[in-house]
């Protein structure tokens, strides 16, 4: 990562609030996740981190605050506006089209990236047949980068659940993000798994300069991987800075020992 | 098709010369990359051969060096290969799936300057043997993905060596041409390392015409021609995918196919439908397990179906076979099973176009074999060493048993010592063993016979058997063969039967100590309304007993029919109170008996089991799993097995 | 031989009334495919599709009325089509829109409020009495396959039958193997994950009604061509039903071969079986057999997934 693109600003969210019914889930969170960098979200469950992400990424709706992305600010987007903006994430538990293959899966993750009309997808003809044969080409390189050529055929329904969360990363690369949201990518897994996910994760940020961000629990994973941390604790920022900053503080040393003892 | 080949003699890359004239737009290697086949056609895979061997050079690669290659069966390490040898260099294939130190053994022994590594894995594991053997200069890689950050000046992409061959090649048209003229048929062509049982492994060299005489040989006795396909899948540090894939393919012309990733075999197999194939026994036992798993799962209608044809099949399938004569009614029902079940399944195990099957290495348990051969898949044995360049002896269609291993090809010549050790003679006969000449003449006597190591004998049919590792047979008083671990592998092709171990060396007959296997035999307790509260107990058991004497009777009734070994069948046996263990220092990590233990433990057991005692008493000490030790003591019930007179005139 | 060739086309007119089953049954699985919805408006959107078709068509309707001359079929075809790819965003923007995030029941409610409101709708702009559909579909006997086979054969039935064959093979391209059929399996499959690869929940819906509209239009085509324009064309929509138990709902084959079995079993137990049990046997025959089913294999011939062979 070169210094110049570390500093521009690829995401800003400012005085986020969220709450559903009378519930505050997020109040008044802002940070900021720059171009190329790999930024974690931790904190204890229920922290909102995962609220984060969707509102991030236009799940939710935030009832306070602003969202600049790529230098246009907005209230709020329709999901499937964020997914147009580069915008690509996974799930914290698994959201694959289970009756599908890993490689209709992965195609899917496509979708942003073609755009031929209905009437030539219906024949699947000229330019529906070109595109969907490029397509299917880059997906090819997804499967190779994830190592996963073995289950390609295979309905994910019947994958282990490591490899689930493969062929999830596998679609969401497939869309070629400029913003990659990783919701717990190594919840569940096993050490090994662990270390391929985290690879991969590294990876894709060093060789397609993705930007990351990344919820994980696994604080070992965390320290390794991020440039910077981001920590939430009952919905609001505690703390914010490197892995070594953000460890040092007490704050968060206090949020996570006081959920230990609950 | 390849008769200017079949009477053409040189090195491979002399042959391959001669072959491209006119088989240069044919398919000769395929690998699946990216979800599609894609082909080299002899030529492309030539022409990349020759600018590696360009590139190498100009790199300072030198006639008679060493090249160490790691990495799954692709057809650029096949180019490597090729590339190597047009050098007049000897490539050295490692195991991929080694750890960094087998393979540094490896890379030092055979003084490599140069690595050829398939992707990431391999070349971590290269810089890692080159900080301990300083003499690696170059590490080549063809899969970049994730290798952008190495120091350029050491790992290299074997596309830019190719670049650099092309750039040689330009100023000098006939580099390599000139290097594949000189090179000679006695030449070294490849250093194989096998892991042997003992000590450091031993680089068995082979020369071109060791290859390529054998590739023909072999080729000639199967009738393979160009129109084969193979699946070259097993690892290319093994004789046999050199002599299956390298140089049986090169010679006769066919297309060698690589997987796209060693977790994607079966479904390869699947597109590929190879119909010249090899698998070790596993393999095909693990196969079969499975089949037998989705079967259980599948509904009842369907498994009646299955089992029903299967019958069919188990009758009549290796009759159909091997040529002879069977009823009208069971041809309709084979043919009728062979469309509903046998065609579909060969199909689904990507085994529906096999003309040709082998297996070797190790015994093939005769219920699995026989299963294969009944669906209608040609599968046989053969017997081969490294030392041989693969083949000692072979099936030949139509004679194929599943306790032997067929007769020695045209060629070979076999001898049997006295103490049962079988010899071998043939123009695969290796050149030696790399900087190992006592190990050399140990093996290999001045005439050129081979030691195999393993002990023999010629049947009534003139097919060799195996029976055990020469320096495990004893004798019986009257001087007949006493093969334990033959015996034993026999009597553990029972699924109830977990561990044997058989005594009979200077005895007048032979006996066993049996352990049964809790799962198996649980099973069938409880099928059988046996109830038992330990292994002990179970073990103890009348009606185990008594199952345990019908799979020993069994035994005993197969071994009447050999002359040779009519007299190692199990006269006394008892069940041990115990399952031997490694915890216990009586078997090694590995499961292999030890002996030694066993003859100190159980010295008055195994007296009894000689004198004529029924019953006998023992105390053991053993160690639980918490590692405090205690005693068992039990009160052992011994029984006699039904002995049969010699039936081998009668059959 | 003369019984055999009468069972043979009793079978063949069993497989082309089966084939018009299946033409009605598709355009459920379609919606239920990508929805979960069952549609219980698929039969009137059929009879919907055939009127519209009728007005372009003929000099009694709205369209001369109002332009003082009628389309050719040519245009007529595509017209309709188009009347139902705009129904098809109707429906979308006055109804789903509303209940997306509601149970199934409730949607399947709404079709039937939407199946009783499009009824109206046709009654009341074109009127109920039964309209003659040509649109040039040869008539009468193949006298090809009289000739050569000696059996009597419709030929509206053979144009039926390589129409939805050319349906099925189109549809299960577009389902298999474009962009839009995997984002409207994945809709059907895991509606938050396919927002987040970007699809567009609006405008799938649109999409599917309108292609399950336009199944509804051939099929119009095909019911109303053999038995004239009625509105007792939206009841076939329950023979669908059956079809769809035997086939399984989410399957486009199982729909086709639903309907073939349910269309050969019925003509043949009616003429085998039916002077036994008294006639009618047609009537009744198909929910038997849906019944049977739903007891010995409740997921249809097709509703378990087919292991794929490379």
């Amino acid at each position: 990562m070169n210094d110049r693109a570390q500093d521009q600003i690829l995401l800003e969210v400012d005085a986020i609030s969220l709450s559903f019914g009378g519930v505050h889930a997020l109040t008044d969170v802002s940070f900021d996740i720059r171009k190329g960098e790999v930024r974690s979200i931790i904190g204890p469950n229920g922290a909102g981190k995962s609220s984060m992400l969707n509102v991030i990424n236009g799940f939710y709706h935030p009832q306070q605050g602003t969202i600049t992305y790529q230098g246009q600010k907005r209230s709020q987007m329709k999901p499937h506006e964020a997914a147009r903006g580069g915008i690509a994430r996974t799930f914290q538990n698994i959201a694959l089209f289970r009756g599908m293959s890993t490689l209709d899966n992965i195609m899917t993750g496509r979708n942003t990236q073609m755009s031929k009309g209905l009437f030539w997808q219906a024949l699947r003809i000229g330019p529906a047949l070109r595109e969907e044969i490029e397509n299917r080409e880059f997906v090819e390189h997804v499967i190779d980068f994830l190592e996963i050529q073995a289950i390609r055929k295979t309905p994910v329904g019947k994958l282990p659940y490591g490899l689930q969360k493969r062929v999830e990363l596998g679609r969401a690369l497939a869309a070629e993000p400029t913003l990659l949201l990783l919701d717990e990518p190594m919840a569940g897994m096993n050490l090994e798994e662990k270390e391929d996910m985290s690879r991969f994760i590294l990876e894709t940020n060093e060789e397609f300069g993705t930007t990351i961000a990344l919820i994980e629990h696994d604080m070992s994973v965390v320290m390794d991987i991020s440039d910077r941390v981001v920590v939430l604790d009952y919905g609001r920022k505690i703390a914010d800075g490197t892995p070594e900053e953000v460890r040092a503080n007490q704050s968060v040393i206090d949020a996570y020992l006081g959920v230990s003892h609950d | 098709m390849s008769d200017s080949t079949e009477s053409l003699m040189g090195t491979f890359p002399q042959l391959l010369k001669v072959r491209l004239q006119r088989d240069g737009d044919r398919p000769a290697m395929r690998e699946k990359a990216y979800g599609i086949w894609q082909t080299w056609t002899l030529n492309e895979f030539c022409n990349e051969a020759t600018a590696l061997a360009a590139g190498l050079s100009d790199l300072g690669f030198q006639r008679g060096e060493t090249l160490v290659i790691i990495g799954d069966n692709r057809p650029r390490l096949y180019g490597a290969m090729l590339a190597v040898q047009s050098l007049g260099g000897i490539p050295v294939p490692a195991y991929q799936d080694s750890v960094a130190e087998e393979i540094q053994y490896v890379v030092e022994h055979a003084e490599a300057r140069f690595i050829v590594a398939e992707n990431q894995e391999q070349v971590d594991k290269s810089l890692e043997i080159k900080e301990h053997c300083p003499r690696v200069e170059k590490i080549i890689y063809c899969d970049p993905k994730g290798l952008r950050k190495y120091d350029p000046n050491v790992v290299v992409d074997i596309q830019e060596v190719m670049k650099r061959g092309r750039n040689a090649l330009a100023k000098t048209p006939d580099l390599v041409d000139q290097e594949i003229a000189a090179g000679r048929l006695s030449d070294p062509a490849i250093i194989l390392y096998t892991s042997g049982t003992t000590g450091r492994p031993k680089g068995v060299v082979l020369t071109h015409e060791n290859l390529v005489v054998t590739a023909k040989n072999a080729n000639a006795f199967d009738n393979i021609t160009a129109d084969e396909e193979t699946l070259a899948y097993l690892p290319m540090a093994w004789v046999g995918d050199n002599a299956f894939s390298f140089a049986m393919g090169l010679v006769a012309g066919f297309c060698v196919n690589c997987p796209e990733s060693s977790s994607t075999v079966a479904q390869n197999l699947r597109e590929i439908g190879p119909t010249y194939y090899f698998a070790p026994p596993r393999v095909f036992e693990s196969v079969l397990t499975s089949v037998m798993i989705r079967m259980k799962d599948a509904g009842p209608f369907k498994q009646r179906l299955f089992n029903y044809f299967m019958a069919v099949a188990k009758r009549t399938g290796v009759d159909l076979m091997d040529g002879k004569s069977v009823p009208l009614m069971d041809r309709i029902k084979y043919a009728l099973g062979e469309v509903l079940i046998f065609g579909p399944l060969k199909n689904t195990l990507g085994l529906g176009r096999v003309r040709v099957a082998y297996t070797a290495g190790e015994a093939i348990g005769p219920e699995i074999f026989d299963f294969y051969r009944s669906i209608g898949i040609n599968l046989k044995q053969l017997y081969g060493q490294t030392e041989a360049t693969v083949f000692i002896t072979m099936q030949p269609d139509g004679l194929v048993r599943s306790e032997s291993v067929g007769t020695p090809p045209p060629g070979v010549e076999l001898r049997i010592e006295d103490n049962g050790e079988v010899l071998y003679r043939s123009p695969g006969v290796f050149l030696e063993y790399f900087k190992n000449a006592e190990a050399t003449s140990e093996t290999k006597t001045d005439d050129n016979w081979v030691r195999t190591g393993d002990a023999g004998y010629i049947d009534g049919e003139g097919h060799l058997r195996i029976i055990d590792r020469a320096k495990d047979v004893g004798k019986l008083t009257d001087s007949s063969m006493f093969a334990p671990k033959f015996l034993e592998n026999k009597l553990k092709f029972f699924p109830e039967i977990k561990e044997v171990v058989t005594f009979g060396d200077g005895r007048d007959f032979v006996t066993a100590f049996v352990n049964i296997d809790l799962d198996a035999v649980g099973n069938w307790a409880e099928r059988n309304n046996v109830s038992y509260a330990s292994y002990q107990e179970l073990a103890a058991h009348p009606q185990v007993y008594q199952l345990i004497q019908e799979c020993i009777e069994q035994v005993n009734q197969s071994l009447a029919s050999d002359a040779h070994l009519s007299a190692s069948q199990i006269k006394r046996f008892l069940i041990l109170h115990k399952e031997l263990d490694p915890d216990d220092g009586e078997l090694t990590r590995t499961r292999k008996v030890r002996r030694r233990i066993i003859n100190e433990r159980y010295g008055d057991l195994i007296e009894a089991l000689f004198d004529g005692r029924t019953r006998c008493f023992v105390s053991t000490e053993v160690v639980f799993e918490d590692g405090r030790r205690g005693k068992i003591e039990a009160d052992l019930e011994i029984r006699d097995a039904t002995v049969h007179q010699t039936t081998s005139k009668a059959a | 031989m003369a019984f055999d060739l009468f069972l043979l086309e009793v079978v063949i007119s069993g497989l082309m009334t089966g084939v018009m089953y299946a033409l009605v049954a598709l355009g459920f699985v379609l919606i239920f495919k990508a929805s979960g919805i069952f549609n219980f408006a698929q039969g009137v959107l059929a009879l919907f599709a055939a009127l519209a078709l009728y007005d372009f068509l003929s000099e009694d309707g709205w369209f001369f009325s109002l332009f003082g001359f009628t389309l050719p079929v040519w245009l007529a075809i595509p017209a309709t089509a188009a009347i139902m790819i705009f129904l098809a965003w109707i429906i979308e923007r006055s109804v789903l829109r509303f209940l997306v995030k509601q149970d199934q029941i409730i949607l399947f409610m709404a079709t039937i409020g939407l199946a009783f409101v499009l009824e109206g709708l046709g009654d009341l702009l074109f009127g109920s009495d039964v309209k003659p559909l040509n649109i040039g579909i040869p008539q009468g006997a193949s006298d090809w396959a009289l000739d050569t086979f000696n059996l009597y054969i419709e030929k509206l039935e053979i144009v039926a039958a390589a129409t939805a064959a050319v349906l099925v093979i189109i549809l299960a391209i577009f389902f298999q193997k474009t962009r839009i059929g995997r984002a409207l399996r994945a809709v059907a499959d895991d509606h938050q994950a396919a927002l987040s690869v970007g699809v567009s929940l609006d405008k799938i819906w649109v999409i599917v009604w309108s292609v399950s509209g336009i199944v509804a239009l051939v099929a119009g085509i095909m019911w109303g061509s053999k038995s004239g324009v009625q509105f007792s064309l939206s009841l076939i929509a329950l023979k669908a039903l059956p079809v769809l138990i035997l086939g399984g709902f989410t399957s486009v084959p199982g729909a086709i071969v639903g309907g073939l079995i349910i269309g050969v079993g019925e003509k043949v137990a009616e003429v085998y079986l039916g002077p036994y049990v008294g006639g009618a046997l047609e009537n009744w025959f198909a929910y038997m057999l849906a019944l049977a089913f739903l007891l010995f294999r409740p997921q249809g011939l097709f509703g378990e997934r087919i292991i794929e062979r490379v």
